[in-house]
C-alpha cells in the first residue's frame, strides 16, 4: 500500500514515516532526481542586509559621499577586484572567492520593490510573478511536484517558526527548533524549559519529541562521520554544523533552510553589522571547510541572501530600508565569478539601487542546474541566470 | 485568554459561548444550561434498527437463517448506524446553544461505560445515551439506579449471565469499584453478595428487568446491611456509605478543570454534594462559581473533542462531516460509544503522546490550509460507508480585526486560542507577523492564517 492510499484509508495524516522507515532512501533513486545527492542550503539574512557595506564599491567616490560616517575605507576592505571588495569581517568569503568556490551576484532584486520586511520576505519566499499573494512557498511548490509521496524530510528548516518558502500543499518539510535534542534524544526530557505549570511542562516534553521524520534524522545522524572542523559557538554555526551532519549521514533532503537575524541596522550600523557579518562569515566558512574536507562541496550549494538591501545614503549612523543587494552562492561547482555590474550609485531610484538581476532568475538557475527542475512548472517564468554554474 | 473564553471552552467545546458567559454571568449561564431543552425524538438513523425485544428476536432469527453474505450485510448495516450515531451526537454538541448538557452527557458516558462493540444493539446504546442526557443535571443516586437497569448496561457488564447458582460478578464489581465508591471502600464479600442481589436482572422490553427463575432470594450481607436486597435497595445502601461522594467529585473536577485535582478540593466539593443529596445542579453551580475567579487556567489537557471542535469553530467550518470528526477523535483515542474498557478514557496526560500530538498538528495544518480531514482539497471522495459521493470542499474563514497592527492581531488570536502567552511565544508570533505587517493589503489574510496555524500547534493550545 502506498502512503497516499494509506492516508485516504485512515482518513487523516499520521506519522507515516514510522510505518515506512525506508522510503526516504529510495528518494534519490527516482528518475526525475537523476542528480541524486545534490542539495541546496539557504541562509536567509533577516532584517535587510546592507549590500553596499558587505560587497563594497570601494573605488567609487560616490560611495564615500553618500556614506560619510559609515563607509569602510580602502585600507580595510578585503580581496579587491574590479572595484569591489569584501567587508573586513568576511575573511572566509574572500578566501572562498579566491578559491573559485564563491560567486557574487550583484544588484539582485525585483521590480517595484517593497520596503516592508514582512512583505518583501513573502515575495522572496513565494516568488510570485506580479507580486500576487501566494499561500505556498516556491520551495514548497517545488517539493510538491518533486515528491511522489508525502516526504516529511525533503526540506528541513532550522528555525523557531515555520518557513513560508517551504510551505506546500503537503508538508514535505519539517521545522526543527533545536537540532541538539536529536543528538541527545534520551535526555530531551531534561532540556525542556520548565514553567510553573506541570501540565504545560508535560505537553512541552511531548512537543519536543514530535517531529515527523525524526527517526530518519536520527538514522542520518548515527551514520554521519564526525567533523574535524571546529565550528564557532554561535546559533548559525550550530545549525550549519547540524546540516552538515545530516548531509554526511546521507539524509538526502533536497533543501535546507536556516536564517540569521539582526541585519536591520537603522542605527549603530558599523558595530552591529560587523558582529553580524563576523557570525555569518565564521559559520559559513566552517561549514564550507567541513564540506570540502568531507568531499561534499560539489554536491552542496549554499545560497546567502536577504529580503532587501539598504538605502545608498546613510541616515547618520545607520541606513534605512533599501532595495537591490548582492547574493552569494557557495559550492555546488559554481563558476566562482562576480556576476553583474558594480552598483551604480550615480543612477538611483529614490535613493535606492536599481535592481539588475531578478532573484527569480537566480532561483530558476538553481532549480535548473542543481535540482534538474524547470522553474516554470512552479510559476517562475524568469530565464535562468547564465554564468552561475 | 480572558475568563469567559476559558470557561466557554471548559463548559462546552469551543469559545462560542464566551459572550454568553460574560453577558449572563456564571450563575445565570448555568441556570440557562440546566434549563436547556434537548431532543427526545428517536433519530431517523435508527428507523430500521430493531428496538423492541420482539423485533430484536426477529432480527436474530433472520440473521441465523441468512447465508453468510446476507449476514455480513446486516452486521455491516448496524456498524454504519453506529458510525452515524457518533456523527449525530457530535452535531448535538456543536449545534446546541448551551453545550453544557452534552458535555455532561459525555462525562456520564465515560463514567457509566457501555460500548456498542460489546452491546451490539444500537437502540440500546441510544437509550443508554438518552438516559444520561435526561439526567445530566439530575441526581447521582437516581441516575445510578436507572443506568444499572438499562439493557445496554446489563449486557455490557455480563449481568445477562448472572444467575442464581451461576453468579457473574462483573456488574456487581463495577457498580462499587468504578461507578460509585471506588476501590478500598468495600470488600470482596460485598461484591460476591452484590452479585446475588443482581442475579436475574437481564434484558427487558424497555429496560432491564428481573427474571424470577434466575433471581437469588437468599438473604445476604451488603456493606453492613442484611437482607434480600435488589438493585434499588443496593444502590440506596451504597449511597449511605461515608465515602460515596468523592470518586464522582474527583472525576468532575478532572473532566472540567484539573488533570490532577487537589484532594482537599475533592473532599470539599464532595461533602457539599452529599449535603445536597447528590443533586448535580447545586454541585456544578458551586464548583463552577467558586473555581471561576481562581487562577487555574492551563490545568487540563484538551480532550480530542475539545481540541477539534474549537479548531472547527475558530475556522468557521460549516457543515462539517460529523463522521470525519468522529474518526479523528477515534484516532486520538476518544472513540464515542466505544471506550477501550469499562474504566473509560483515562484523560489527562493520556490524551497526548508524540504520535497523537503529531496527528493534532497534521490535522491543524490540513484544516488551516483549506484541506479536509483526509488531507485533500476539494476532491470528490467516494464514501463507501455512506454509499454516496461526498463533495468534501472545505471553506475556512478566520475572524480577525484588520484595524489593528501586528500586535493587536496577535493579541486577538492568542486571546481566543491560548490560555497564556509567554515571552518566547510572543517573540515567535512577532516573527510571523512583523511590525511592518499591513493588515489592509490584499493577501494579508494568508499571513494571519499562518500565524493562527502556528498558534494552534503550540503546547499552550493543548491546554485549558
Amino acid at each position: 500500500m502506498d502512503r497516499r492510499k494509506f492516508l485516504t484509508l485512515t482518513g487523516t495524516l499520521t506519522g507515516g514515516s514510522l510505518l515506512l522507515p525506508d522510503f526516504l532512501y529510495s528518494f534519490g533513486s527516482q528518475n526525475n532526481l537523476i542528480i541524486g545527492e545534490q542539495c541546496v542550503v539557504f541562509v536567509q539574512l533577516n532584517g535587510g542586509n546592507d549590500g553596499l557595506n558587505t560587497f563594497i564599491p570601494f573605488e567609487d567616490a560616490l560611495y564615500y559621499n553618500l556614506r560619510p560616517t559609515i563607509s569602510l575605507s580602502k585600507s580595510e576592505v578585503l580581496s579587491a577586484s574590479k572595484g569591489m571588495a569584501f567587508h573586513p569581517s568576511l575573511t572566509g568569503f574572500a578566501s572562498m572567492q579566491q578559491s573559485g568556490d564563491l560567486s557574487v551576484i550583484q544588484n539582485v532584486g525585483y521590480p517595484e520593490p517593497v520596503r516592508s520586511h514582512f512583505r518583501s520576505q513573502e515575495i522572496w519566499q513565494t516568488a510570485p510573478t506580479n507580486q500576487e499573494y501566494l499561500s505556498n512557498g516556491w520551495l514548497g511548490r517545488y517539493l510538491d511536484l518533486q515528491c511522489k509521496e508525502h516526504q516529511p524530510t525533503a526540506g528541513i528548516n532550522i528555525d523557531n517558526i515555520d518557513n513560508l518558502s517551504l510551505k506546500g500543499e503537503v508538508p514535505n518539510s519539517i521545522t526543527v527548533k533545536d537540532p541538539n535534542r536529536f543528538i541527545t534524544k534520551n535526555k530531551s526530557e531534561n532540556t525542556v524549559q520548565l514553567s510553573d505549570n506541570p501540565q504545560l511542562d508535560f505537553v512541552r516534553r511531548v512537543a519536543s519529541s514530535v517531529i515527523e521524520g525524526s527517526d530518519d534524522i536520527q538514522k542520518a545522524l548515527a551514520k554521519s562521520t564526525a567533523s574535524d572542523v571546529v565550528y564557532p559557538n554561535t546559533g548559525l554555526a550550530k545549525n550549519l554544523e547540524w546540516i552538515s551532519k545530516l548531509i554526511k549521514g546521507n539524509l538526502n533532503s533536497k533543501v535546507y533552510y536556516t536564517s540569521l537575524s539582526g541585519f536591520d541596522t537603522h542605527d549603530n550600523q558599523l558595530a552591529i553589522h560587523k558582529n553580524k557579518l563576523t557570525e555569518l562569515n565564521d559559520a559559513v566558512y566552517s561549514f564550507y571547510e567541513d564540506l570540502k574536507k568531507s568531499q561534499q562541496l560539489q554536491n552542496v550549494t549554499i545560497v546567502v541572501f536577504s529580503e532587501f538591501g539598504r538605502r545608498a545614503k546613510d541616515n547618520g549612523k545607520g541606513t534605512d530600508h533599501g532595495t537591490a543587494a548582492p547574493m552569494f552562492i557557495i559550492g555546488g561547482n559554481n563558476h566562482g565569478k562576480i556576476i553583474g555590474n558594480n552598483p551604480n550609485l550615480a543612477d538611483l531610484d529614490k535613493g535606492d539601487l536599481k535592481y539588475e538581476i531578478d532573484f527569480r532568475s537566480v532561483y530558476a538557475s538553481i532549480l535548473k542546474n542543481k535540482l534538474n527542475f524547470d522553474g516554470s512548472k512552479i510559476g517562475i517564468r524568469n530565464k535562468a541566470l547564465e554564468g552561475l554554474f | 485568554m480572558d475568563k469567559h473564553t476559558l470557561w466557554s471552552l471548559r463548559l462546552g467545546f469551543s469559545t462560542k459561548e464566551a459572550k454568553a458567559v460574560k453577558k449572563l454571568g456564571m450563575n445565570e449561564f448555568l441556570n440557562r444550561s440546566f434549563d436547556s431543552k434537548f431532543d427526545t425524538k428517536v433519530p431517523d438513523l435508527l428507523a430500521s434498527s430493531p428496538k423492541s425485544f420482539a423485533e430484536l428476536k426477529e432480527t436474530r432469527k433472520t440473521l441465523q437463517a441468512s447465508n453468510p453474505d446476507a449476514k455480513k450485510e446486516l452486521l455491516k448495516k448496524e456498524q454504519q448506524t453506529s458510525a452515524e450515531m457518533k456523527a449525530w451526537w457530535i452535531e448535538k454538541m456543536t449545534e446546541t446553544e448551551f453545550p453544557l448538557r452534552e458535555k455532561m452527557t459525555c462525562f456520564w458516558h465515560n463514567h457509566y461505560v457501555s460500548t456498542y462493540q460489546k452491546v451490539k444493539v444500537n437502540y440500546w446504546i441510544y437509550q443508554h445515551n438518552q438516559i444520561l442526557r435526561e439526567n445530566a443535571f439530575g441526581n447521582f443516586k437516581i441516575l445510578t439506579k436507572k443506568i444499572i437497569q438499562s439493557n445496554a448496561m446489563v449486557r455490557y457488564l455480563d449481568n445477562v449471565d448472572n444467575k442464581k447458582g451461576k453468579l457473574n460478578e462483573n456488574l456487581s464489581r463495577e457498580l462499587l469499584e468504578l461507578f460509585t465508591l471506588g476501590i478500598g471502600n468495600y470488600s470482596e464479600e460485598d461484591i460476591k453478595n452484590g452479585a446475588k442481589g443482581l442475579a436475574g436482572l437481564g434484558i427487558g422490553e424497555d429496560k432491564a428487568t428481573y427474571r424470577r427463575i434466575f433471581e437469588d432470594n437468599e438473604s445476604f450481607n451488603y456493606l453492613g446491611k442484611n437482607g434480600v436486597l435488589k438493585v434499588d435497595e443496593m444502590v440506596d445502601t451504597i449511597f449511605e456509605q461515608t465515602n460515596i461522594p468523592y470518586l464522582l467529585t474527583r472525576k468532575i473536577l478532572k473532566w472540567f478543570i484539573y488533570d490532577t485535582p487537589k484532594e482537599k478540593l475533592v473532599r470539599y466539593y464532595g461533602d457539599y454534594f452529599k449535603k445536597m443529596n447528590f443533586e448535580i445542579k447545586p454541585l456544578l453551580t458551586k464548583i463552577f462559581t467558586e473555581e471561576f475567579p481562581k487562577n487555574n487556567a492551563g490545568s487540563k489537557i484538551k480532550s480530542p473533542l475539545e481540541y477539534i471542535l474549537q479548531l472547527k469553530e475558530e475556522l468557521n467550518i460549516e457543515n462539517t462531516n460529523g463522521i470525519a470528526i468522529a474518526n479523528f477523535i477515534k484516532q486520538q483515542g476518544m472513540d464515542l460509544f466505544n471506550q477501550p474498557n469499562v474504566k473509560g478514557w483515562e484523560g489527562g496526560n493520556y490524551w497526548l503522546t508524540s504520535q497523537l500530538y503529531l496527528q493534532r498538528n497534521n490535522i491543524a495544518d490540513s484544516l488551516c490550509n483549506g484541506r479536509n480531514f483526509n488531507g485533500k482539497k476539494n476532491t470528490e471522495v467516494n464514501d463507501e460507508r455512506m454509499n454516496k459521493k461526498n463533495n468534501q470542499s472545505l471553506n475556512i474563514k478566520l475572524n480577525w480585526n484588520n484595524e489593528g497592527n501586528n500586535k493587536d492581531i496577535i493579541t486577538e488570536l492568542s486571546n481566543r486560542s491560548l490560555y497564556g502567552v509567554d515571552t518566547n511565544n510572543q517573540k515567535d508570533f512577532e516573527q510571523l507577523l512583523k511590525y511592518d505587517f499591513d493588515p489592509k493589503t490584499a493577501g494579508s489574510e494568508f499571513a494571519v492564517m499562518r500565524l493562527f496555524n502556528f498558534i494552534v500547534k503550540t503546547p499552550e493550545y493543548q491546554l485549558i
